[in-house]
């Protein structure tokens, strides 16, 4: 499936709740305040539900970056166009 | 409000459309409301879906989370962030695993767990004065004891049952401070795959999927609605296709379906059942209609099926004007604002026109699936109050004597010749305790005549009448027709010479008759006969629903002190028998 990288950025800037400029490649919990453990679940089930896919639970754990994100999505064959 | 508020049982939206729906910069207006949770789980993944519903009803939620699994010590310690902030609402949400972590192969006994739980719930109930929300248990989705059942097993599964009774039995016995939220009835209309999430309760001690949290979140916005004087108080029908099927006008008494026990008959008479449910809640019911009065009664006061009677109905307009005006006409009739009020209409087009013309006014149009339509009033929740009055169950009847009322009016050439001929008498006292649950209600239900619209809840009206420093002063009315019941409330406070009129609110029925003169005059000679003379300071606190009672304190003789942003202060400080006597109301003692 092909999608949008904005879409990606934007699921991050609604969940985390800042500005889509802050949603850059470096993203982590490192770069958004808002990036906590509560937060991290939401965001999984965000991305699960925008992109109609379900991470393993490996992935669940993984995901702790803007950049591992899109590697794992594209596991799960969705190609990013800019 | 549209028509989707409420409506859908399970929220569709995606978790990023509800957090667009809540991060959106629109101005945040509305009615603020905190709520603390004390659990011992992770329920923070909650909050998305309580701003959305929040959001939805005009409310503005701050949300805080006791920690994890503290609530135990959150409730003893006096120094916990529970006692530092005063919540409209505390959240007791517990889950069965964390609570009876030995539960599982233990064999425990409800009534020992219940005893526990109730000592908690007495020192929350002790050190707040606010509601409190607790839960049921989830029973096992799974049999523990395999397919046998015999007595020497103990079982979970009936110990979670009778648990959930015994709660359910305490809530009853204490319904002034706890509501019940249901989770056993959550886990059965979603079932448990959509329920529980077992990824996150073993990662994070989040066991609640999406579906569960919305229904979780709208249980408890209900709850603040009620408390914040939200809710509904008037659901107003068309006839024809709506209370039965079929237009009586062209099919006649025979010929339209109502019949209990035949397709489609049998789904308006159950329609009918829910709306007599509602009736007996203190719903008011009122009808609007394109039809000749006499046919409509006809079905009401002969039809064998028809549940309805004319005695159940506030008020109606059977006529061939636009509904929009004659629901605009049913409103002043009822005093009613027009926010207070549920419509329901088989015909598109007259649900778009009230809908356009009445933005305000919650409209639903009979299902095309007509199987749903018995559900349509019971699954959304817009007529919730926080407890049924005596009052409330006969509510019509009191605005039905009201109707003889106006009936009367239109008799007699002048007003005053009018309200003398009424017998009016008004008795006015210091609350008793049997008042105090009508008294909290009419704090919180209260809009039109309401100076100060500070809301109350039955806990904390019970403390300030028993503090010498405040007094809650009742109104009852009597005339002709008969008694209206409590119908107004001032609560003061003292403060050395002065007197400090809190809360001065009577219900809109009673209006129109010089009762809030005589009210204020007879309170304040109570007042100041065991408090001694008082200068008195009152104020008005405009919200866009009293602006009827913004001259109220000048016309009352009270003096224009200070005109501040947010609201405006009087004072009074002449002799209270200054005040003019409203020579056709009598005092009762």
């Amino acid at each position: 499936m092909q999608c949008h990288e904005k879409k990606l950025k934007e699921v991050l800037s609604k969940v985390f709740k800042v500005g889509l400029e802050m949603i850059d490649e470096d993203a982590s919990p490192d770069t958004v305040e808002n990036w906590d453990s509560l937060r991290h679940m939401n965001l999984v089930l965000a991305l699960e539900e925008e992109f109609a896919i379900e991470f393993t639970d490996d992935q669940v754990v993984e995901i702790l970056s803007y950049k591992l994100i899109k590697i794992v999505l594209q596991e799960h064959g969705i190609e990013f166009i800019q | 409000m549209t028509r989707t508020e409420d409506v859908a049982s399970v929220n569709q939206k995606s978790l990023c459309g509800m957090l667009e729906f809540v991060n959106a910069s629109t101005v945040a207006s509305g009615i603020p409301v905190t709520i603390n949770f004390l659990r011992n789980f992770t329920i923070e993944g909650i909050e998305p879906f309580l701003q959305y519903h929040c959001k939805l009803a005009g409310l503005v939620p701050q949300v805080t989370f006791g920690n994890y699994d503290m609530v135990y010590q959150e409730i003893l310690d006096s120094q916990s962030h529970l006692y530092h902030s005063s919540p409209d609402l505390i959240v007791l949400s517990l889950y069965l695993d964390t609570y009876l972590p030995d539960g599982w192969r233990a064999s425990w006994r409800a009534d020992q767990v219940m005893s526990g739980l109730a000592t908690l719930l007495g020192d929350v109930a002790k050190n707040t004065d606010c509601i409190i929300a607790l839960n049921t248990f989830i029973p096992p989705y799974y049999s523990d004891c395999g397919i046998s059942m015999d007595k020497d097993t103990p079982s979970h599964y009936d110990e979670v049952l009778k648990l959930n009774q015994l709660i359910r039995a305490y809530i009853m016995a204490n319904h002034s401070r706890f509501i019940l939220i249901d989770w056993e009835r959550f886990v059965r209309l979603l079932g448990a795959d959509e329920s529980m999430d077992y990824r996150f309760w073993y990662m994070s001690k989040a066991p609640f999927k999406k579906g569960f949290l919305d229904l979780y979140a709208q249980e408890l916005v209900k709850v603040l609605k009620a408390l914040k004087g939200k809710s509904r108080k008037c659901l107003i029908l068309d006839c024809d296709n709506t209370l039965w099927g079929g237009v009586i006008g062209e099919d006649g008494l025979q010929g339209i379906k109502l019949d209990r026990h035949t397709y489609p008959g049998n789904i308006f008479f159950e329609f009918q059942k829910s709306i007599i449910k509602l009736h007996d809640r203190g719903v008011l019911i009122a009808l609007c209609s394109k039809n000749n009065e006499q046919d409509v009664f006809d079905v009401l006061d002969n039809h064998p099926d028809s549940l309805l009677k004319r005695e159940y109905f506030a008020a109606w307009r059977i006529n061939w004007n636009d509904k929009a005006s004659n629901i605009s006409s049913i409103a002043s009739e009822l005093n009613l604002g027009i926010d207070s009020f549920v419509f329901v209409d088989d015909n598109p087009v007259e649900c778009s026109l009230v809908q356009n013309m009445l933005p305000e006014v919650v409209v639903f149009q009979v299902p095309e699936k007509l199987y749903k339509y018995p559900q349509l009033l019971l699954q959304n929740a817009l007529f919730e109050t926080l407890n049924v009055s005596s009052e409330d169950r006969v509510r019509s009847q009191l605005y039905r004597s009201e109707g003889n009322r106006k009936d009367e009016q239109g008799k007699f050439e002048t007003l005053q010749v009018y309200l003398e001929s009424l017998s009016l008498s008004i008795k006015v006292h210091e609350v008793k305790d049997d008042e105090v649950s009508r008294v909290a209600q009419l704090t919180q239900k209260t809009n039109q005549f309401n100076l100060t619209t500070r809301r109350y809840s039955e806990s904390r009206i019970k403390a300030i009448s028993n503090s010498s420093e405040w007094a809650v002063i009742t109104l009852f009315v009597n005339d002709k027709f008969g008694a209206s019941g409590l119908t107004g409330v001032l609560i003061a406070r003292k403060e050395g010479n002065s007197g400090i009129i809190d809360s001065f609110l009577m219900s809109c029925r009673i209006l129109g008759r010089g009762i809030e003169k005589a009210f204020i005059r007879e309170a304040l000679f109570i007042l100041e006969q065991s408090w001694g003379e008082k200068c008195w300071i009152a104020e008005y606190i405009p919200t866009n629903k009293n602006q009827q009672v913004a001259d109220f304190w000048s016309t009352a003789g009270f003096r224009e002190v200070e005109r501040l942003d947010r609201h405006v202060l009087y004072e009074f400080s002449d002799s209270v028998t200054s005040i003019k006597k409203i020579s056709y109301i009598a005092i009762e003692e």
